[in-house]
């Protein structure tokens, strides 16, 4: 694999149908406009659940820099299709920034390109049975459980956790990992201890 | 940042990741690993669904936890309605739970400096003879309280019935009584 932090295109398929979708006549290749929309638009979300913490706002940035992509594709202006994942992956970046300077510019996007969208089904984050994992949380040691609760009751770091339980953060991320890995272990038996 | 000998970020800097417990640099990184593989990217997704399932067990009150003051302000922040009881040192409490509320805290007063380990030890009246032993449960030397999260789904619609809650502290010598604390619990009238 490349090191980490390179997205490399070459022959994958997401390269692969950034250059069918180039080489056809503007609207011409609707398979791998879908095709594309499916491998990339998970991680376009996922970029953007991450930095903008918010699900309508993630769904939104999805939408635009797919839109983006395959409009820049069809109409020649992305020089070197097989660069595709490092187009996206910029314009996800460029996208939180315009974001967070409260810009408008991705609403008008989004209704300029609206028709331009592929129809495709997204797997979202996996459901949990929220029974299991109340089950298995009980069954994790009193520090564990405390300090799983105060992290992801609303995704708070390590610094301020260990702030307000009067302890370091190197010691909340010690007692988070052991503790996730046990609830991972407890909700999905078959999975091995990381 | 640590990763894999195949350069796959962990579990746990995915998690450092998500909880923005990683420098600017291990981000990018990360950022850049998760455009080109799918397979790191449902580790993520599983991480967050875990995540959320741990929200949602807390917020349905499916289960406990020893918090501290700070983290009541951040929950009471986000609109929770919390009903609180504080409890001098061998206190007791008449309490229950409304309808509407949406997370049960007591205040458990005690002087902890100097305290290496706590434990606590509960009981209900309705469970004979039973002792449900909490140990090495987290808390601030400085708060001179521990902050009880118990399961207020459980509680809701539990009978009348008393809770006693003993805080020990534990250490070479053994375990020393810090307080006891008694809840008499009375369901909220009309359920």
């Amino acid at each position: 694999m490349q090191a980490l932090g390179t997205p490399v295109d070459g022959d994958s398929p997401e390269a692969q149908a950034a250059r069918r979708i180039a080489a056809a006549a503007p609207g011409g290749a609707r398979d791998a406009e879908a095709e594309l929309y499916r491998l990339l638009a998970p991680r376009a979300r996922r970029f953007g659940l991450r930095h903008l913490r918010d699900a309508h706002a993630a769904a939104d940035l999805m939408q635009h820099v797919m839109t983006l992509t395959i409009e820049q594709l069809r109409g020649g202006q992305m020089r070197e299709p097989e660069r595709v994942l490092s187009f996206v992956l910029g314009a996800c970046r460029l996208t939180v920034m315009d974001q967070r300077r409260g810009e408008r510019r991705r609403e008008e996007l989004l209704q300029r390109y609206a028709d331009a969208l592929p129809i495709a089904d997204l797997q979202i984050a996996p459901r949990l049975d929220h029974a299991r994992v109340a089950d298995c949380l009980e069954r994790l040691p009193e520090r564990e459980r405390s300090v799983l609760v105060m992290t992801f009751f609303d995704d708070q770091p390590s610094e301020a956790v260990g702030q307000q339980l009067g302890c370091s953060a190197g010691n909340v991320r010690v007692i988070r990992h052991r503790g996730i890995d046990k609830l991972r272990r407890c909700v999905d038996p078959g999975r091995r201890a990381s | 940042m640590s990763a894999t000998p195949s350069n796959h970020p962990t579990i746990e800097a995915l998690l450092d990741y998500w909880l923005d417990d990683s420098d600017a640099a291990a981000i990018e990184a990360i950022d850049a690993h998760l455009m080109q593989c799918e397979p790191c990217g449902q580790a993520l997704d599983d991480l967050v669904a875990l995540g959320d399932g741990v929200r949602a067990a807390f917020r349905s009150g499916a289960v406990s936890a020893m918090a501290s003051d700070a983290f009541l302000k951040r929950v009471v922040g986000r609109g929770v309605q919390v009903r609180e009881y504080r409890l001098a040192r061998n206190g007791s409490v008449n309490c229950t739970v409304a309808p509407e509320d949406e997370l049960l805290v007591a205040h458990l007063e005690t002087p902890l400096q100097g305290v290496e380990r706590l434990d606590a030890m509960v009981t209900l009246s309705f469970e004979a003879d039973v002792q449900h032993r909490l140990h090495d449960v987290p808390f601030d030397p400085q708060a001179g309280e521990v902050l009880w999260l118990p399961k207020f789904g459980l509680i809701r619609n539990a009978p009348a019935h008393t809770a006693e809650v003993t805080l020990l502290s534990v250490d070479a010598g053994g375990a020393h009584e810090l307080g006891r604390y008694t809840f008499h619990h009375q369901p909220w009238p009309g359920r």
